[in-house]
């Protein structure tokens, strides 16, 4: 995707802000994201919003208008998206789109959202939808696809809970991240149990939380001094077919195999990967999916330690959903936001050194046993 | 065809007390009051694939679709016991899995018998039943179709 630049990134860190707003956060995000690229709000051509849950705990609606207006951007176009989990990296493949089409040259991209509420319940795919009067909250989707790779794969309880263990150690590299306590592998598995197989410390919690970039053209990105390009993003839905094979995710691998061929690399050519570990069985089965292991052997992988800082393919050195946090709407900004930190060299400690090609991956939502949203974009410098 | 429970009449003339299916069109009684169900699902002639739950049309060919029952009987593809806070005031815990139909090689996803909880495992025989079990959005009570588990042996025996 020649011609998608990067040109500037902030966000705050995730955590809980009883005190604070949707639309507050996410101003500071966006403002940030100005200050970053060295622009001011009348260059920006387009805003798109994201945020998942403000609809249904606030009852609030086209936010990101309000947003902008109070960054003082108005009379331009304005995006709001909600795509679940995938909400944040849906509005930036959108800017991808509307660079790309040429219909803006600056596009501000703001993913926020507020969940330490009380009215908060469990998160579904939808209140009216069959799956969820049945009983299908969000950890039993993936808790059904953790007892089923143990039985077909032989992973381990240890090895699920491997993946919060590597998650919190990242995270203790990463200030902004919401929780830097280190865990032990018996401490994950003797946390409460969510649905077995997994436990409370292998579910990520509510955050809120806010994160922005701004996406150019390659004339603006090169006049700005960006380096981060965007080689490829590509957005899909599930094909929802049945039988649906609970541990092969299809569109999982559909998707991942489409970015890599886009920007015309393979999975082993990347540095560095932030993906979807709402729980701790996703990772593992991203790591199939994703290629950068062979099917069925993501827990054996994630024990050689190659998705660890320092391993061949580190997976989520940021922390990830699990310990950076996961405030729904800015997720998928904030993979971008980190991914762009380690390929312009500024991860600080969790630097992967010499990163010069990353992947973005987000799934989000439930539908027949597959997933209704799957993104996977590749940056490079 | 005549044995939509949920059709308006039937809420009407139904006391307010008495439980009514979750949703429409999702299963129906076998022989009367013998205690056996199937689910529903949507056939289309046009194309010849079938559905569940059921649609209001063919998403491959748009074309009118047809009752077919199934799921009468199946086996545990995999499970969970839910251990958070329960919606629509299901028990507390409670399961559910998805169940490899005997008949249309369809996968379902389902409730499973809150009173199998501890004797759950991937490929175990269950049949459907029909219990009250929860409420809907407004927490009035509702039958909910739900996988048990078949005896070892002696499959003339239940029920």
């Amino acid at each position: 995707m020649n011609g998608v630049m990067i040109a500037g990134i902030g966000n705050i860190p995730f955590g809980r802000y009883p005190e604070r707003t949707v639309v507050s956060m996410g101003i500071e995000a966006g403002l940030a994201a100005l200050r970053d690229a060295g622009l001011a709000g009348g260059a920006v051509g387009m805003g798109i919003f994201a945020n998942a849950l403000a609809g249904k705990l606030f009852g609030d609606l086209t936010i990101g208008q309000n947003v902008l207006a109070e960054m003082g951007i108005a009379g331009i176009p304005v995006i709001n998206v909600e795509n679940a989990c995938t909400s944040g990296s849906t509005a930036f493949h959108t800017a991808c789109m509307a660079i790309r089409s040429q219909e803006a040259d600056c596009v501000l991209v703001v993913g926020a959202e507020k969940m330490c509420v009380p009215q908060i319940g469990l998160l579904s795919s939808g209140n009216s939808e069959l799956d969820t009067l049945l009983g299908l909250v969000t950890p039993a989707s993936f808790a059904l696809r953790a007892r089923r790779h143990m039985t077909e794969f032989g992973t381990t309880l240890e090895q699920l809970a491997l993946v919060s263990v590597k998650s919190r150690r990242h995270a203790l590299l990463n200030p902004t991240a919401q929780f830097q306590k280190p865990v032990t592998v018996e401490e994950v598995l003797a946390s409460p149990m969510i649905a077995d197989p997994l436990t409370r410390l292998q579910s990520c919690a509510m955050a809120d939380g806010a994160s922005a970039v701004l996406v150019c053209s390659e004339r603006l990105g090169r006049r700005l001094g960006a380096r981060v390009r965007v080689l490829s993003s590509v957005l899909r839905s599930g094909e929802y077919r049945n039988p649906q094979d609970l541990v092969r995710w299809q569109t999982d691998y559909q998707g991942a195999r489409l970015a890599y061929e886009q920007a015309g690399i393979g999975a082993t050519d990347l540095d560095v990967i932030e993906c979807h570990d709402a729980f701790s069985i996703a990772e593992i089965m991203h790591y199939e999916a994703l290629g950068l292991c062979p099917e069925g052997e993501g827990g054996r992988f994630l024990e050689s330690g190659a998705a660890a800082l320092g391993g061949a393919s580190p997976v989520n050195v940021s922390g990830g959903l699990l310990s950076r946090g996961h405030p729904v709407g800015a997720t998928g900004v904030e993979q971008i936001v980190e991914l762009v930190r380690q390929l312009r060299g500024e991860a600080g400690q969790r630097q992967v050194s010499g990163a010069k090609l990353a992947l973005a991956h987000c799934m989000g939502g439930d539908r027949a046993a597959d997933t209704k949203s799957m993104t996977a974009i590749v940056l490079g410098v | 065809m005549n044995h939509d429970k949920a059709s308006p009449a039937a809420k009407i003339a139904s006391p307010p007390q008495s439980p009514q299916p979750v949703a429409r069109d999702l299963y129906q009684a076998l022989d009367g009051d013998a205690g056996r169900y199937a689910l529903v699902a949507g056939h289309c002639s046009g194309c010849g694939r079938h559905f569940y739950p059921l649609p209001g049309r063919c998403s491959s060919c748009h074309g009118p679709l047809t009752r077919a029952l199934f799921g009468e009987r199946g086996s545990i593809y995999s499970f969970t016991v839910v251990r958070t806070r329960a919606p629509f005031g299901l028990p507390e815990p409670y399961a559910v899995g998805y169940v490899d139909a005997e008949d249309l090689g369809l996968r379902v996803f389902g409730l499973l018998d809150p009173g199998c909880i501890d004797r759950l495992s991937v490929g175990a025989p269950v049949r459907l039943d029909v219990l009250p079990l929860g409420g809907d959005a407004e927490g009035r009570p509702c039958l909910r179709p739900v996988f048990t588990l078949c005896r070892q042996s002696g499959k003339g025996g239940e029920q």
